[in-house]
């Protein structure tokens, strides 16, 4: 090519120097010496660390998984419909949790449809204003994260609601089955069912579409706006659900069960390396990212580093792998 | 020459917008008492500017990212961060806590502007890992709790009423609005960063330093919000370690009121000074009227979606053609209306 001549050097001897080879070659040594420099981070991490070889670590790291994994897949589905990430996950989990708590008197499973229902309900508000008339995904959910905050303080008044005393009918979703709790098994589960259904249906196949391109995908005849509202009823029908298992779990439920469910949940899907500018990953990738995640805040819990270590490193890792993706995307195009 | 005046003195278009809906909201919390129990006079105009001055420099640090089309998700934890630093460092001299908290904020927005920039990145992605750092980071500095000032002369000095309703911090983010409104109107600085926003190709062409703009951008942003968590510490004799969202809903409200678009290329400093006055007022009614916390959290909540829908690009078009009304029918029926060209095909 004309360019590769010019800039090459005239003299004798091998093509040395050509700037686009150069470039290329060091782009592609960064962004793979950056994905075995934080393997091998990992791998020493967990190896060294008194005490994360052990049966009760690997149920304890799942258990968090079990959370997280949850609103993983959640955000994951939204990412992939190329709608970015929802900043309402722990409001809707915390809501959710407060609901479930507060209707337990009425049956266990009047509870858990409301709560769920609630999910989908304000996923497919959210999903509306997204897909259907185009606004910022982020100050949408910022914004409805907001509201579902007053609405729970209005209805409960400030306080954390408590399971009524001696009801066990819950008790269930904290048991353990071949020693693992039951929320993994639960996670494992819709984990597959919702991959086969992405895989098979045709709504999995649309959003994709909608997704890597959603002016192609109007074109092409897709209701784009019914398959982003879609995305974010799946995406919170599974963080209300979260928030069920953690309100049981806790046994209490107020706006402060939230925790860091919302970073947790980005940070997974985004180091399972779905593409953050969506069409591309699937939810076991969200799940994968969710592992990483909790093993992370595993090793750092046990090395005995603060909350605010954990959250420092998860945001330096979300950090280095959006570059990282940028670069191995940029590789990929010169 | 009009074309030499600028856009904001002439007092035309949509520069005039955010001082419309402020005299709207001002003509009705004076009417207020009229209306509901409570009384409004000086003090609570006191209140509005000590409310301006609490968060609305965070309010024109996102705005400026506003403009060149780009969000910071970041300013809700640099604000934390520079209030935490400036109260850390600023024992024996404020002014070398706050100084300390400017520079953090230059070097974290030169990271993050120089990344969005080279890389071609969006800068929510790049943003949103600052964000979750740097609030590990002041749960770090902080050790999860809440860290006193100790000079609570500089405390009382900030705080002191300068001229019955400004006291000197308000006045210092008034100053500080002016200044870069200047900046705006009388130096290229402000066409500059519009047209980063509007349309990057095209600036480029006309010789725009498109990098120069996006990274000095990101770091006057981060360098003022990290400022305003400095100057609310001081003022509070406290910084505080807090997760909640809160001062980005803020913030995205009072840039959105204040005529700054999502999608980039609209705005100035004195529209978003307007719409923090906005949300000022509003603040100060809810106090005057005794609404629970609840109520503040449904109505900034509420209206942060308002002002979402109404800036939404669809929308936008629908209000102006049809276009957006045959878009929102592309998205829900598939189908286009007969007659009709498909819109926006790629």
């Amino acid at each position: 090519m004309s360019t590769d001549l010019a800039t090459a050097p005239t003299g004798p001897g091998p093509v040395r120097g050509n700037p686009r080879v150069t470039r290329e070659t060091a782009i592609r040594a960064a962004f793979y010496g950056a994905i075995a420099l934080f393997a091998a981070l990992v791998v020493y991490g967990a190896v060294s660390t008194h005490g994360f070889l052990t049966m009760t670590n690997v149920r304890a790291i799942l258990s968090s998984v079990a959370f997280v994994g949850m609103v993983a897949v959640g955000t994951a589905l939204i990412m992939i419909s190329g709608n970015l990430f929802s900043l309402a996950v722990g409001s809707t989990a915390a809501a959710a949790a407060m609901i479930f708590l507060a209707l337990l008197p009425h049956g266990i499973v009047l509870a858990f449809a409301v709560a769920l229902l609630m999910g989908v309900v304000v996923g497919a508000v959210q999903g509306f204003l997204v897909g259907g008339i185009g606004a910022n995904t982020i100050i949408v959910t910022i914004g409805a994260a907001s509201l579902i905050q007053g609405v729970a303080l209005w209805a409960s008044a400030g306080a954390t609601i408590l399971p009524p005393k001696g009801d066990t009918s819950f008790a269930w979703l904290n048991g353990h089955i071949f020693t693992f709790a039951v929320p993994i098994y639960i996670l494992f589960g819709t984990v597959f069912v919702l991959d086969q259904f992405l895989r098979r249906s045709r709504f999995g196949r649309q959003l994709k579409l909608v997704g890597e391109n959603v002016e192609a995908a109007r074109a092409a005849g897709i209701r784009t706006g019914w398959v982003v509202v879609g995305a974010f009823c799946i995406a919170s029908f599974l963080f209300a659900f979260a928030g069920v298992e953690l309100g049981a779990f806790n046994e209490s439920g107020s706006l402060l069960i939230e925790g860091t469910q919302t970073y947790d949940a980005i940070a997974a899907a985004v180091v399972g390396g779905i593409a953050i500018s969506g069409g591309r990953g699937s939810v076991w990738q969200g799940l994968g990212g969710a592992i990483l995640i909790a093993m992370i805040s595993d090793i750092l819990l046990l090395r005995g580093y603060s909350e605010g270590i954990q959250i420092l490193v998860k945001g330096v890792v979300v950090f280095a792998v959006v570059v990282l993706a940028r670069l191995n995307r940029m590789r990929a195009e010169s | 020459m009009s074309a030499r005046i600028p856009d904001i003195l002439r007092f035309r278009g949509p520069a005039l917008r955010p001082f419309l809906t402020l005299a709207v909201f001002a003509i009705a919390f004076a009417l207020l008492p009229q209306y509901a129990s409570g009384e409004v006079g000086t003090a609570n105009i006191a209140n509005v500017f000590t409310s301006f001055a609490g968060i609305g420099l965070v309010a024109l640090a996102l705005g400026l990212t506003m403009i060149i089309g780009e969000y910071d998700l970041s300013v809700s934890s640099t604000y934390l961060l520079g209030g935490m630093l400036a109260v850390k460092t600023g024992g024996d001299s404020p002014a070398l806590g706050a100084a300390i908290a400017i520079a953090a904020g230059l070097v974290v927005g030169f990271i993050q502007g120089f990344v969005v920039a080279k890389l071609k990145m969006s800068s929510i992605p790049v943003t949103l890992g600052g964000f979750i750092a740097l609030l590990g980071l002041v749960y770090v500095l902080s050790n999860s709790k809440s860290i006193n000032y100790s000079d609570l002369k500089v405390t009382l000095k900030l705080n002191e009423p300068v001229l019955t309703v400004f006291t000197e911090r308000s006045l210092i983010a008034i100053g500080i609005f002016l200044v870069l409104a200047a900046v705006f109107a009388f130096t290229w600085l402000g066409r500059d960063a519009r047209a980063v926003g509007s349309d990057r190709k095209a600036a480029r062409t006309s010789g725009v330093r498109i990098d120069r703009i996006v990274i000095g951008t990101f770091m006057s942003s981060a360098a003022i919000s990290c400022f305003s968590g400095a100057l609310l510490a001081y003022s509070l004799a406290y910084a505080t370690p807090n997760r909640t969202v809160a001062p980005l809903v803020f913030a995205t409200t009072a840039a959105l009121l204040g005529g700054v678009s999502l999608s980039g290329g609209r705005g100035n400093p004195l529209g978003i000074g307007c719409g923090v006055l906005c949300l000022a007022i509003l603040n100060e009614a809810l106090a005057v009227t005794g609404s629970a916390a609840y109520v503040t959290y449904l109505v900034t909540g509420g209206l942060l979606l308002i002002v979402t829908v109404v800036d939404a690009p669809h929308l936008l078009r629908w209000w102006r053609t049809t276009k957006a009304a045959e878009n929102l029918r592309l998205a829900f029926a598939g189908r286009p209306a007969t007659g009709a060209r498909a819109g926006g095909s790629a």
